[in-house]
């Protein structure tokens, strides 16, 4: 099962340093992750328990909020990570969306303080995840004077948007799926096709309808062609007030937001899947084909020749044949390292010896006399 | 269904007994070359007719014979687009490693999805029956492992389309 943390896994191991360091260190650390999201962290001696966490990240949505930076709501959501141990910083440092203080002398002092950390380091995940809360919280309270929603195009994996829109009752999360390769479209294809039979079951009635559409839903007609031309088709989910309820908020925006990672992870993985099934089919296969080897001394059983197996009794011309047989084998094998002198080596001394034969005859030497 | 599969394989059987019997004949244009005439296809004398064995319009086999080789060429069925992906996969990861099988060929015959070439000399290491029945057997099993990947990867699909909607 692909496990997708929210923690950023070097933002956690830097934090965790500082606060298990021995004696206080002077850290002025930046950290890049996916080509977008910055993280400047800062801890100087003076303040030994106090470390500076500034976060550069692009938003899900760059046209609702980047004229207002993080919205209230967002900064809501920051706060509850740990309203001891983190606050925030106003204003940001330059360049940055937000700067908060941790304060590692409020972290308790058992494991408890690890899930703390973990959970700051997670700080990227819920700014963005805030946003689509937000959206999705929001259902029921669509401006249904409006007959269409223009949809909202959100970025969360860099040159992969995916759609959300708004509707009566529900809100519609649309997927434009692409792949680089013909077969990894043919493989999530066949795994949509599951997903929507699997979705269609009376046990999943309380998850999210699921369906897939080769050309885009209606609702993106009007968007630009290059965020429309896909080779996977469109994917799309309609969430319902009763979808975003309580905690299963959370986990139905932390799953769409990793519904690309998820998968592009699974056809990864089947790809690796059907190469390890065809190195079994090989060897399955070459198994056969050994089995059909002339082993060296069977006798060839070909039909027509029992009688001949009979008269072949005698010892002498059982060796001859065996040495006719490894005879052939030399001859044939191709020697590939040429060793200069050794083709007369072999003629010398790997000849085939020549047995006398029973019924054959000694000419005798004729001293010119016959008597 | 099955019965169709073994008159096709009878069929291809029998037709590979009478034509597998070669003999070693060195090349009539090159001294001291020896090549398979069947692929070279320079003397129309040494060639026999093609034989082609159709199950269906999908499924079909070649058998080009000469006095020293033969080649046989396989059309497998691929039913839907997966089965096609996963039969062009299994079979180009087979030809790549045609040296592990001796009598298959690396690039399949064009309009076909595999080929082998069998010469006078593989019929003097190998035993001819075992040898057709290794082909007869060839062609059952690459039948059964591109429906076992297929079924595979759409359980595969479904565990992992499952275990998504858990996360809900």
């Amino acid at each position: 099962m692909a496990s997708f943390e929210r923690a950023s896994p070097a933002l956690k191991e830097i934090l965790l340093r500082i606060y298990n360091a021995e004696k206080p260190i002077e850290v002025d650390h930046h950290l890049y992750e996916f080509g977008s999201v910055e993280y400047h962290i800062k801890s100087s001696v003076s303040e030994p328990q106090v470390t500076y966490l500034s976060i550069s990240t692009p938003f899900l949505s760059q046209g609702v909020f980047l004229s207002y930076g993080l919205s209230p709501f967002t900064l809501k959501m920051v706060r509850q990570i740990s309203t001891d141990v983190l606050h925030i910083v106003e204003p940001a440092n330059d360049g940055y969306q937000l700067t908060l203080r941790l304060d590692f002398s409020k972290l308790p002092h058992n494991k408890e303080s690890l899930n703390i950390i973990t959970e700051v380091s997670s700080v990227q995940a819920v700014i963005l995840s805030s946003q689509l809360k937000e959206m999705l919280q929001n259902v029921n309270s669509g401006d249904s004077s409006q007959g269409m929603y223009k949809p909202i195009k959100l970025i969360y994996h860099p040159k992969e948007p995916f759609y959300v829109i708004r509707q009566p009752q529900k809100i519609v999360a649309v997927f434009p799926m692409r792949f680089k390769d013909n077969s990894d479209v043919i493989i999530a294809t066949s795994f949509f096709q599951e997903l929507i039979d699997v979705v269609s079951l009376k046990k999943w009635a309380k998850v999210p309808p699921c369906n897939w559409s080769p050309i885009p839903p209606l609702e993106l007609r009007g968007e630009p062609f290059e965020d429309l031309s896909t080779n996977g088709g469109f994917v799309s989910f309609d969430i319902s007030s009763h979808h975003v309820e309580g905690k299963r908020l959370d986990k139905i925006v932390w799953s769409l937001l990793n519904f690309y990672a998820y998968v592009k992870h699974h056809v990864k993985c089947t790809r690796g899947f059907i190469q390890r099934r065809m190195r079994r089919g090989l060897d399955n296969l070459i198994e056969v084909l050994e089995k059909s080897r002339v082993e060296d001394g069977q006798i060839k059983k070909v039909q027509g020749w029992k009688k001949m197996r009979k008269m072949v009794a005698s010892k002498s011309k059982m060796i001859k044949r065996r040495w006719g047989d490894l005879g052939k084998k030399i001859k044939r094998i191709r020697f590939r390292i040429k060793i200069h002198g050794f083709a007369r080596f072999r003629r010398r001394w790997l000849k085939m010896p020549s047995f006398s034969s029973s019924t054959g005859y000694t000419k005798l030497q004729t001293n010119g006399n016959n008597n | 269904m099955a019965s169709t599969l073994r008159l096709y394989l009878t069929c291809i059987r029998n037709t590979l007994e009478a034509a597998m019997c070669l003999q070693n004949f060195p090349c009539q244009e090159v001294e001291r070359h020896n090549k398979p005439e069947v692929e070279l296809k320079t003397s129309p004398e040494l060639l026999l007719n093609p034989v082609l064995i159709c199950r269906n319009e999908a499924e079909k086999c070649l058998i080009e014979t000469s006095i020293n080789s033969i080649r046989i060429s396989l059309k497998v069925k691929q039913a839907d687009e997966l089965e096609n992906i996963l039969a062009k996969k299994f079979l180009r990861f087979l030809s790549m490693r045609a040296e592990a099988f001796q009598v298959l060929r690396r690039k399949p015959v064009q309009g076909y999805d595999i080929s082998f070439l069998i010469t006078n000399y593989h019929c003097e290491e190998l035993q001819k029956q075992k040898l057709i029945d290794f082909i007869v057997q060839f062609m059952e099993d690459i039948d059964k492992e591109i429906s076992e990947l297929k079924m595979s990867v759409s359980t595969r699909g479904r565990l992992v389309a499952t275990e998504f909607l858990k996360q809900f």
